[in-house]
């Protein structure tokens, strides 16, 4: 039982504590996600949620809405692989396939047999959820260097596929005219109807990872990630957690594809190559390993960065470069897992300065 | 027919033979021993008990069902935990959690009930997270039970991993060296509890360099030399066997 003495807490520790309490409220704490929590909300998720709320209404503008819908996709993306990379703690250079498949599903039901989009939507996660189930169940059994190549493999034979199925998917031109996302008449034609619907289904997906994360199958991925022999010798099949991450960070990419073919109402194969997969292994790293707001602060970040350095054309890869291996020297395990563990350790260090914790055994 | 039962065992690896032929049981409810030198073939055992590696030949029963080609996460639903010589335990994990997932079978639901966080996944983690501190409680962990378990110390460590085992609710449990690295206080301690599962009615089979704490604990001892059994039975009479004192203890008479 810890034990502390609340009488010792004395008015100038509210020059720390209030600060301190201040700032929790807007940093992320990535390292006690997945820590049981007494409640599903806390205070923090309100701030998000009322930001990500008023954001577009305060900064009316047309440009940074599109920028937030895309950032709104990216971080769909990287919260359905930061469950297989950073809590299953496998490796996948090819999730922008699965990412394509979801954008050519719903291209390809809309516009060849007039499928309303939000049917569309569902079967996009679904075809991708059970491609990942036939690719997951031989190539899952491989492991790190291994588990990269086969899944770069995947990526570059979807990418052959899609260029060369001309009937199907239009070739290197791809498919127009995707429609707007609509939902019982009402149709999200506006960037800022989008950017609701977008970040509406991004937050849903959060809370059904957040769920999963604090289930046993959380558990399980991350004994996984940690000790494959331990987690196998209590009962976790180790195989079918794997393939179960891998499933559904492809179904989430599937919602991802399925959103952005009709915000973009085209899709064409040079969207969804190994360009894309390793931007989302970066938003993944750069927001931190096993933690899920860190990916979409890392997706937020990283689309608006690119969409900056956009401006100075052919200089921007290099500058893109460069910042990014600035914040890996600074941040090695992604900035949130960071400014985290630097709060903890201030607020303990301040902490254990006046008052002592009498730890019994 | 006896609760576990290891007969004609050979396990060979590349040329090397790690087991040659052993055959022995374990009764239900004792402590049984395992000691013998570096490289005698304990830990191989053990991997061959769980299920992580596959004998070259022989026969591994347990409660008269023939485990010998099962998968380890099927041998430990029939109720056989094990803890790991090198320490495994989840540093990713709080302490609590650690003991949670060992809980992992019993606990019903798949991935969509679980990111839908159904009524009954709500209960059965409410109940979990109360069991699990009940396991805590026993092991003395429960004052930090939200820690990171990575920040435990080595011993403290070792003893979680029992609990994850415990968590199980198996009916045996493998320890592979649980005593190694921890100091004589700690190994006391240690050594109670053991006694004190074993109390609980659970079989403990143990393989252990500590040779004072063996012979206190354990009903009985078995002694491995070169992958081959050299002596089985009451820990004071395996003490003084001519054959096992010269193979193991060289020459050192051991303190019963």
């Amino acid at each position: 039982m810890v034990v502390i003495d609340h009488k010792e807490f004395r008015k100038r520790d509210f020059l720390y504590v209030v600060p301190f309490w201040l700032l929790s409220l807007i940093v992320p704490d990535p390292h006690l996600d997945h820590l049981r929590k007494e409640s599903r909300f806390r205070r923090r998720d309100l701030f998000y949620l009322g930001a990500l709320l008023l954001l577009p209404l305060i900064w009316s503008d047309k440009h940074l809405h599109h920028l937030m819908v895309l950032a709104g996709i990216n971080g769909i993306l990287a919260l359905g692989l930061s469950l297989f990379l950073g809590y299953a703690g496998q490796i996948s250079l090819g999730h922008a396939a699965f990412f394509g498949i979801g954008a050519y599903t719903t291209a390809i039901l809309t516009t060849r047999y007039a499928f309303p989009p939000f049917v569309a939507f569902w079967a996009s996660a679904l075809v991708a959820a059970a491609l990942a189930y036939l690719i997951g169940s031989p190539i899952l059994k491989l492991k790190g260097y291994f588990l990269a190549l086969a899944t770069l493999g995947f990526g570059e034979i979807f990418l052959v596929v899609v260029r060369e199925a001309h009937r199907l998917t239009g070739g290197v031109i791809g498919i127009f005219g995707i429609p707007w996302f609509s939902l019982a008449g009402f149709a999200f034609d506006t960037y800022l109807k989008q950017y609701y619907l977008i970040w509406g289904v991004l937050i849903g997906l959060l809370i059904f990872s957040k769920n999963l994360i604090r289930s046993k199958i959380g558990r399980a991925f991350l004994a996984v990630a940690a000790s494959e022999d331990a987690a196998s010798t209590v009962g976790i099949k180790v195989a079918q957690i794997k393939l179960g991450a891998f499933v559904i960070g492809g179904a989430f990419a599937g919602f991802a594809g399925s959103l952005f073919a009709c915000v973009m109402s085209t899709a064409n194969p040079e969207a969804f190559g190994l360009n894309l997969s390793i931007l989302i292994i970066m938003m993944v790293i750069l927001g931190g390993m096993g933690n899920l707001y860190g990916p979409i602060a890392g997706a937020i970040f990283l689309t608006w960065l690119m969409d900056i350095l956009g401006k100075y054309q052919e200089y921007s890869l290099p500058i893109y470069g460069l910042i990014l291996i600035l914040l890996l020297i600074s941040f090695p395990d992604g900035f949130g897992t960071r400014l985290n563990i630097r709060l903890i350790y201030l607020i303990s260090y301040f902490g254990r300065k006046k008052r002592r914790e009498r730890v019994e055994l | 027919m006896s609760f576990l039962s290891v007969e004609e065992i050979i396990k060979d690896y590349d040329g090397v033979r790690a087991l040659n032929g052993v055959s022995l049981h374990v009764r239900r409810g004792i402590i049984k021993g395992l000691i013998g030198p570096n490289g005698a073939g304990k830990t191989t055992l053990f991997h061959l008990i769980s299920g992580m590696e596959r004998p070259t030949a022989g026969k591994i029963s347990f409660k008269g069902m023939d485990i010998k080609s099962m998968e380890p996460h099927e041998i430990s639903l029939l109720g056989v935990g094990r803890t790991f010589q090198t320490l495994q335990i989840w540093g990713n994990m709080t302490i609590v959690e650690n003991i949670m997932a060992g809980m992992h079978t019993r606990l019903k639901g798949g991935f969509l009930s679980c990111g839908l966080w159904l009524p009954w996944i709500k209960r059965r983690e409410k109940e979990a997270l109360e069991e699990a501190k009940e396991i805590l409680e026993f092991l003395g962990l429960l004052g930090r039970w939200k820690w990171p378990a990575a920040q435990l110390s080595f011993a403290e460590q070792k003893i979680l991993e029992i609990g994850r085992v415990l968590a199980m609710k198996p009916e045996l449990i493998l320890l592979d060296e649980p005593a190694a690295g921890l100091t004589p206080t700690e190994v006391r301690k240690l050594a109670e509890r053991i006694c004190q599962i074993r109390n609980g009615g659970i079989t403990i089979f143990i393989v252990e360099h500590h040779m004072g704490m063996v012979m206190e604990i354990a009903d009985e001892v078995a002694v491995f030399d070169n992958g081959q059994l050299i002596a089985e039975g009451p820990p004071d009479a395996v003490g003084k066997d001519p054959q096992v004192i010269e193979a193991y203890l060289k020459g050192k008479r051991v303190n019963a």
